[in-house]
Order: C-alpha cells, then structure tokens, then sequence
C-alpha cells in the first residue's frame, strides 16, 4: 500500500480517534469515490475526508468527486468513534488501491 | 437488513436513461434494483405512462421506490401514474438527474430507507461538481 499512514490515536474510553495521510495512486474519479461512499456508510464513527484544505463526509459520492482530488496527492482520513480504527484502515485501503 | 430502495430513472429518451444506468452500476451499485422507463412504447423520444408503471412495480421489494425523473413531461407523466396509484412508499423526487441518480443507488446499496435515499438524491442538487 503506498500510503504514508501516520496513524495518531486519542483512546480516552472505547471511542478513539483516527487519522491517516494516503498519497493516491490515481485521480480520485467516479469509482473509487462510489466505493468509498458504500464503505463509508457502514461505519458508525464520524468520518472526514480532506483534501487542499477542504473537508467532507465521505458518505457523500458526489461531494468526494467534487474534491477533484488528482493521482500524487495527498487526502487525509479521519474518524471519531467507536470504530475509528476500522474506518480509516478501510478507507485508506480504498483510496491507496485506487486505478 | 430491510428491503432494498428500487430506483425508477424516468427520460424522454430511452438511450440516456439507458446509459444513466450503466454509469450509476458502475459507480454506485448494480445489485440495488432499478428500472428505467425512458422514450415512448415504440421507441421515440417521448414518456410512457405504461412504461413508468410497470418500471415502478418491477423495483418494489418492499422497501419502497425512488423515482427520479429528467424533466418536462417526465415529470408530468410520473405524477399521473403516481395520482392514479397512490402509495405512501413511492416517491417522486425533485433532484438533478444524473447525480440525483448515482447519489440515490450510492446511498441504496448501503442499505438506507427510501426517505435517505429521496433525501441523497435531493441533496445532489447541492453538492458543487468543481
């Protein structure tokens, strides 16, 4: 996976907080954000999705294509909850798996 | 999990709904059950009121049915079907067609009730593309 996942965990109780940096291999298109969206939804976490200093909910296809986030650059994960780590672990893999 | 949403893409052309359909089993989902009912029975641009109908039933698996029309008589024709068979579980949803519709099947295919997925689709309207 060519991420450069920096990992940094805030666990107080069982809620934790996530966040993981990924260098995309490909521009962040139509696919990959419908296959970020679905897996976005299962979570229960709060989800971000920033990229160029804008940030969304990656359960949004449309607002993740609107980031028009281009192959080199760097989109960064984070997620508030009880399955934060599971999140971002899943969504990273997404977009670093991206064609 | 309950019923999936189906999804009805209604359009005076049967080649763009036909095409909307493609692109939105690709982005989104194809096992979210959708129909389109796009041009007239024999092929021209148009709407078909017996077309919409039976696209309607042949998504309804209880979870109830989206329908996204692309304008003018699409709507118009639509609604009639709606008057004529009133059901609390289909809606006609004001929403921008093509990301009206991939919105709609995203959110579908993740397992969200016909008032998130109406709202999805509404919500398109909203979201900028640049």
């Amino acid at each position: 996976m060519s991420t450069s996942s920096d990992p940094t965990t805030t666990n107080a109780t069982t809620a934790s907080r996530q966040e993981m940096a990924v260098v995309l291999p490909a521009n962040l298109h139509a696919r990959p954000a419908g296959q970020l969206a679905r897996a976005a939804a299962g979570f229960t976490s709060a989800l971000q999705l920033e990229y160029a200093e804008r940030t969304v909910n990656p359960t949004g296809v449309l607002a993740v294509m609107g980031l028009g986030a281009t192959a080199g650059s760097t989109v960064t994960v984070r997620a508030e909850g009880h399955d934060a780590a599971e999140a971002v672990t899943a969504l990273a893999e997404i977009l670093a798996t991206a064609e | 999990m309950s019923a999936s949403v189906g999804i009805v893409l209604v359009s005076h052309s049967a080649e763009l709904a036909a095409g909307l359909r493609l692109l939105v089993e690709q982005i989104g989902s194809d096992t979210v059950p959708l129909a389109t009912a796009g041009g007239t029975e024999d092929g021209r641009i148009g709407t078909s009121y017996d077309l919409v109908l039976a696209a309607i039933r042949s998504v309804d698996r209880g979870g109830g049915v989206v329908v996204l029309p692309d304008l003018g008589s699409s709507v118009l024709t639509a609604r009639t079907v709606m008057d004529d068979h009133p059901r609390p579980d289909v809606l006609l949803v004001d929403a921008p067609f093509v990301e009206g519709a991939v919105a709609a099947v995203v959110t579908a295919a993740s397992g969200a009730d016909m008032k998130t997925v109406a709202d999805a689709a509404r919500e398109a309207r909203h979201v900028h593309k640049l």
